[in-house]
Formats: structure tokens, C-alpha cells, sequence
């Protein structure tokens, strides 16, 4: 009977059921009973001490109802079971009030004497398991995913999932707290968590200390909420960030990925799972290398503007472009760099020890440097995995020839002392270069538009645009905006630009005085999927431009004035100052 | 056999056993209610309440409301009880009797209640 039932059943509804289940992809990963295992565990914990304490009072109490008492007279007077529960009640939690309703006897005497050494053994009890639960590191587990969890809920401004926070979430998560964008983190290392928690960020970013690998955590985490907007799957672990943008792109394929790998195999695999952005920072090497080769004001600039707002101007790494270059290591890193060398059209000899050396480990040995000349060579690159190796490496080689480029990769971040003593000419320190990375492409997409056009304008144009830069801006790096001037966003323009003719240069003015120029900087313009980089004063602006601008705070407030105001406007192009209220306006009309 | 069933159904069972024990007899006279039930009926009851802490089933979710409802009726009756011994002129009058065992009565209905949740998880535990 109950099998026809459920096969009408699902005659009735179960295909419409199913139809239902296709088009719903969302999958929910994060089942909300998780949340409340905490509170579960403590009353779990605490029955065996709360009915120790129930007993104990019954037995106190009743107790004392058949111990014979006196009232004052004499008289015999034996409490009741309120008078017993009262007194037990001051008794037990150590108040201690005295003998009422009357003066005990010498029996009652005794078994007051009872039932205090037997609450307080109960108390003990009672108290104790509770202390020790909440000092359980599963318990306190709990409650520390429980509030992450509530926290995330509770979120309603888009924000990005991290997973992994190491030297490179740490620089990420400075740049981003910066600029607004809010973050959540995920991370194997509690120790990691912590020092998010201690991170003086503007807004609390929740981190939850669980294995990134597991779909569930990244569920806790965010990773369907309708606000999160991307994962950063930036683990040290190539594996664990393969396994992170696997998960984001099966449940959520609508979100921005961008995941970092040191090899080419898992890269591909990454691309087999949607679109994800892939960081390979030996990669991203080998190109900033290229790109200071050929044009190392643009390689400036492209490094300033990738390091955030704040960032001081680096310096101008200056590599030969002629001669022959030395390569020592040639594991993934030292591949990527001499092919990119060599596309250069450099020289390149590679020095790599797969043949056994007996101390050094992986680093070659001195006499290898003999081996390839180095006193001829223009460059070397300490490419090895090894720090103490590379460092060597560097102080043998300078010392054979004082003139030579070098460039190092940092694999230990706290090696950096040593390279900066050591006065290394390009350092390679990965988890910058992914941070830098994912900076630029996550801040403004114009500054990652911005960074693929520069380049190609060649070196003097970048020399020219580091020097307004700092005559505008001061010797750091100011912050950057997108401005858009579509006629919904910028309404005090739009007639303006409508009527044609309407300059940068005449807009870019300082709201007190218009021979002034306002001190902004604007780094390219996108119009209609065509980006202009530095448009000069005398470019002419339409509707729906999008500009990327550069400026110091109190500028970009101005220039955020002038979309709207359409007196500030008048002034800028005329000259005349135009009441900006409707009074105002009346009165001038009248005149 | 589950020890911690035994447990818990031995502790379920008392209570109704106690509660209906102070429960039975004509309800306003004093001398059929005897206080000591009603305290064991109360202890046994907090403890089976106790048992139930940190069960995530439905049912047992179930089973502590019962237990809490049954809790709370009895500590009123107790209430009753103090209030007409201690602070009323007339003592345990019969309207305060009536009152202390219908409340014990509202008790019995949840205890009871407990106990046909405990028989229908029984009956419901091989077959699911």
C-alpha cells in the first residue's frame, strides 16, 4: 500500500520536483545545524554535574525536614521542606546566613555539617566541569566557528573570500582594508588567524582557522553568500588552491577566482575548472624582468603602481640589456626566467647542480662559477630554492666581478635583511609579486587595463608620467579612482560634454582659482573598450568615459564635487560664479 | 540495550509514577497530598530534564519541552504549597490544596505525554 502511495506521489509531483532541482544550481554547503554544536556540547557536558547537584540538594533537603529541631521555647519544631530549601539554598552557595527559623539543635548541627561538605564537593563539581569545557579546545573551536559564522551572515557589503594568510593575505589584506573592500578569511593555521584578529584593519575582517580544502569551510565562510564576490585561493599549497577554485567553480561558476601555483601542470588544471585568474609569480618574473630589460621606467612604475596607495617610488632597477647572463638553479624558476632571457635575445648559461654536491645541498658549488666565467658576465640570477644557497652565491659572485646585475629570488620571507644588505638589484619575493598581482587586478579593473596598455608607450612616456606623479602628488604613491562620466553619475557635466568640445584640461582646474590646475592626475581613459593612456590636457571627453585617476584624497573630493555641482562647473569653464541654490538662481534671473 | 535509554526511561517513568502518587485522592484535602512526593516528584522530573540536555534528535527536543513544562507546573505547585504554609493566615486551606494539586495535575498531563513520547520512540526504533 505505503510503495503504490509513494509511486502516485511521485507521479504527482516528483518530476516537477526534479525540474526544480535543475534549474536551482545553488547548492547549499553550509547546513545550519553546524552552528549549534557549541551550545549542544556544553548541555551534553553538563548533565552528569547538574544532577549530582539535584541529588545533592534533594537529599540535603529532605534530610533536614526529619532531623528533630526546638523552636525557641523548646518546644519540639522540625522545618519543613521551604525552611530546609532556604536554608540549603544560602548554605550551598556559600552565603551562610546563620540557623533559622530557630536555633538548631545539636542533630540538625549535624547534618548542616553533612550537607555543606556535600554541596560544596557539588559546586566544586558543577563549577569545574564547566571551566574545564570552556577551556576544551573543541569547545572553544566551536564557539570561535560559531561567531565566524554569524559574522559572515551578518554581512551586507560585497566582500572577498581569502583562503590561506600568509605573508602574501597579510599584504593583501592591508591593500584592500585600504581602499574599503571587505574580507573574510580562511586559514589552516590558527596562529594566522590570530594575528588577522590583531591586525589593526578599519573593518573587522572574520577569520575562521579550518582546512580551506573542505567545502564545508568554505561554506561557513561565505562562500555562498549572495555578497561574496570572489576567492582568493592563495595557499601555499598548490593542491589546496586547486581544490579551492575546483569548489568555487562547481558551486558558485559566477564568481571571480584567482588562485596562485608555482607549476604550469596545475595551472592547466585550474583552467579546466571555469575561468580562474592564475598567478604564477616566477612567471610574472620573468615578465617584469623582460619589461625592465626593455623599458625600466615603465618596469617603475608598473612596480609602484602595483604596490598600493602609500607605496614610496622603488628604485629604478637598471639590467644590461647586451651580454651574457648566468642562470644558477634551474628548477621551475630558473626555466621560466632563461626562457624568458633568452626571448630577449640574451645570452644565457645555466648553472644547475644535478650532478652531486657534497655540502651545499642544492646551491652549485664555488668552482662552478669559475666553470662558467663569470667575470665576463653582465648578470646573474641566484635562482635556486634555497636562501642560504642564493645568498652565497651573490657574495661569491659579486666579489668576482663588482659590476655585476643581480637579481635573487627570496623563497623565506623573514630572508629579506640579508638580500637588502647584501644590495640585491631585482629581488623576487613571490608572495609580493602575487600580492601586487591580485592588487591590481582586484582594486580598479581600469589599473589592470591601465598596467597591460602602459608598457607599450614606451620608456620616456613612463619617466614622464613618474615625474608628474610626484610634482602632483608627493613622492608616494597617491590613491587611485575610477571616475565615470555617464550623464546618471556626473549630471552637472552631461550638458557640458553634450555640447562638444568639452577638454581634460579645462575641467582638471582648481575650485578657487581656475588658472590653477587641479593637482590630479588622470592615467588613462576607457571609452568604449578603447583605453587612451595620459590623455593630455587636451583631450576631449564624451559621455560614459571612464577615467583613471591618481590623485591625493582632498583632490578627488573636488572632482567628485564637480560631477554634481553645477556652479563649481560654470565657475571652471566661464569664469563667472553662478549662485548654486534656487533662491539664488531666482534672484540672478531677475536682474 | 542503550544504558543511557534505561536511564532515561526509568527516570520519565518515576516522575509520572510520583506525580500521579501526589496527584490521586480528593483535591482539596490537605491530608491526601503528601509534600515529600511532590519534592521527589520534582527532583526526579529536573534530573529526567537533565537527561535530556544536549539531545539533538526531534524527538528528544521534544522530550525536554515535556520535561520543562512538567518542571515548571510542579515548582509552582511548590510555590502554592510555600506561600499558604508560610505567608496566608489560613495555612494549607482547601482552595490552596486544590490549587497546589491541579498544577501537580498539569504536570502529570506533560509527564505523561513524556512517557508516550518514550514509548512511541520504542516502538518507532527498529523500523526506521
Amino acid at each position: 500500500m505505503r510503495t503504490l502511495l509513494r509511486v502516485f506521489w511521485n507521479q504527482l509531483f516528483g518530476r516537477d520536483e526534479r525540474a526544480r532541482g535543475v534549474q536551482r544550481w545553488h547548492t547549499s554547503i553550509a547546513p545550519g545545524t553546524a552552528t549549534s554544536t557549541s551550545f549542544f556540547l556544553i548541555m551534553r557536558r553538563m548533565r552528569a554535574p547538574l544532577i549530582t547537584l539535584i541529588v545533592i540538594f534533594a537529599i540535603s533537603v529532605v534530610g533536614f525536614t526529619f532531623v528533630p529541631g526546638q523552636d525557641a521555647s523548646g518546644a519540639p519544631a522540625r522545618m519543613d521542606v521551604f525552611d530546609a530549601f532556604y536554608f540549603m539554598s544560602y548554605t550551598a552557595t556559600t552565603i551562610g546566613f546563620g540557623e533559622l527559623p530557630n536555633a538548631f539543635t545539636a542533630a540538625q548541627r549535624m547534618w548542616a555539617m553533612v550537607t555543606i561538605y556535600l554541596t560544596v564537593v557539588g559546586w566544586a563539581y558543577a563549577i569545574g566541569s564547566l571551566l574545564t569545557l570552556l577551556q576544551d579546545r573543541a569547545f572553544r573551536q566551536a564557539l570561535a566557528t560559531r561567531r565566524v559564522v554569524r559574522q559572515v551572515a551578518r554581512m551586507r557589503e560585497p566582500f572577498l573570500l581569502l583562503a590561506g594568510y600568509g605573508r602574501t593575505g597579510e599584504l593583501l589584506g592591508r591593500a584592500f582594508d585600504a581602499l574599503g573592500q571587505q574580507l573574510v578569511v580562511i586559514d589552516k593555521d590558527p596562529d594566522r588567524i590570530d594575528a588577522l584578529n590583531l591586525a589593526a584593519f578599519r573593518a573587522t575582517a572574520p577569520g575562521l582557522a579550518a582546512d580551506a580544502r573542505n567545502p564545508h569551510h568554505l561554506g561557513l565562510t561565505g562562500l555562498d553568500h549572495p555578497y561574496c564576490t570572489g576567492v582568493l585561493a592563495l595557499t601555499d599549497d598548490d593542491e589546496a588552491n586547486l581544490a579551492i577554485a575546483m569548489t568555487a567553480a562547481l558551486l558558485r561558476p559566477e564568481l571571480t577566482v584567482i588562485t596562485r601555483t608555482l607549476s604550469r601542470v596545475t595551472a592547466a588544471r585550474m583552467h579546466e575548472f571555469g575561468t580562474p585568474t592564475v598567478v604564477n609569480p616566477f612567471d610574472r618574473f620573468g615578465d617584469h624582468l623582460r619589461l625592465a630589460l626593455r623599458s625600466p621606467a615603465a618596469y617603475q612604475l608598473l612596480s609602484w603602481l602595483e604596490a598600493g596607495p602609500g607605496a614610496p617610488l622603488p628604485d629604478r632597477a637598471d639590467p644590461p640589456q647586451h651580454g651574457r647572463w648566468v642562470m644558477c638553479g634551474y628548477g621551475r624558476f630558473g626555466r621560466e626566467l632563461t626562457a624568458d632571457l633568452r626571448a630577449e635575445g640574451l645570452e644565457v648559461t645555466v648553472i644547475d647542480s644535478t650532478r652531486p654536491v657534497p655540502t651545499t645541498g642544492e646551491g652549485p658549488e664555488e668552482s662552478e662559477l669559475d666553470d662558467v666565467d663569470v667575470e665576463t658576465a653582465v648578470g646573474l640570477v641566484a635562482g635556486t630554492s634555497n636562501d642560504i644557497a642564493n645568498l652565497s652565491l651573490l657574495a661569491s659572485a659579486r666579489e668576482r666581478n663588482p659590476r655585476l646585475f643581480l637579481a635573487a629570488r627570496q623563497n623565506r620571507p623573514e630572508n629579506a635583511p640579508l638580500y637588502t644588505a647584501l644590495g640585491v638589484d631585482s629581488l623576487l619575493v613571490p608572495t609580493e609579486v602575487i600580492a601586487h598581482e591580485v592588487y591590481a587586478q582586484l582594486s580598479t579593473p581600469l589599473l589592470w587595463r591601465f598596467l597591460h596598455e602602459m608598457p607599450a608607450r614606451g620608456n620616456d612616456d613612463a619617466v614622464a608620467l613618474i615625474a608628474r606623479l610626484r610634482d602632483d602628488c608627493g613622492p608616494d604613491l597617491p590613491p587611485l579612482w575610477r571616475t565615470d562620466l555617464s550623464p546618471a553619475v556626473a549630471p552637472a557635466l552631461a550638458d557640458w560634454i553634450a555640447a562638444g568640445g568639452a577638454t581634460l584640461g579645462a575641467l582638471l582646474r582648481s575650485p578657487e582659482d581656475r588658472a590653477q590646475p587641479l593637482k590630479v592626475v588622470a592615467l588613462m581613459v576607457l571609452r568604449d573598450g578603447t583605453a587612451t593612456v595620459t590623455p593630455g590636457p587636451d583631450f576631449v571627453l564624451a559621455a560614459g568615459d571612464q577615467l583613471l585617476m591618481a590623485g591625493r584624497p582632498a583632490a578627488r573630493r573636488v572632482m567628485e564635487a564637480l560631477l554634481f555641482d553645477d556652479s563649481l562647473v560654470a565657475y571652471l569653464l566661464t569664469g563667472r560664479h553662478v549662485p548654486s541654490g534656487w533662491i539664488g538662481r531666482r534672484l540672478l534671473q531677475r536682474s | 540495550m542503550n544504558l543511557e535509554k534505561v536511564v532515561f526511561g526509568f527516570f520519565v517513568l518515576l516522575a509520572a509514577t510520583l506525580n500521579f502518587g501526589f496527584f490521586i485522592g480528593d483535591i482539596s484535602r490537605p491530608e491526601l497530598h503528601n509534600i515529600y512526593e511532590l519534592v521527589a516528584a520534582l527532583v526526579v522530573s529536573l534530573i529526567a530534564t537533565v537527561l535530556k540536555f544536549g539531545d539533538r534528535t526531534q524527538i528528544g527536543a521534544v522530550h525536554l519541552a515535556t520535561s520543562l513544562v512538567a518542571d515548571l507546573q510542579l515548582i509552582a505547585a511548590g510555590v502554592v504549597w510555600a506561600v499558604a504554609t508560610k505567608m496566608s493566615e489560613h495555612g494549607l486551606s482547601e482552595g490552596a490544596t486544590a490549587a497546589m494539586v491541579s498544577l501537580s495535575g498539569g504536570a502529570l498531563v506533560a509527564n505523561m505525554v513524556s512517557v508516550v513520547l518514550l514509548v512511541v520512540e520504542t516502538a518507532s526504533f527498529r523500523r526506521s
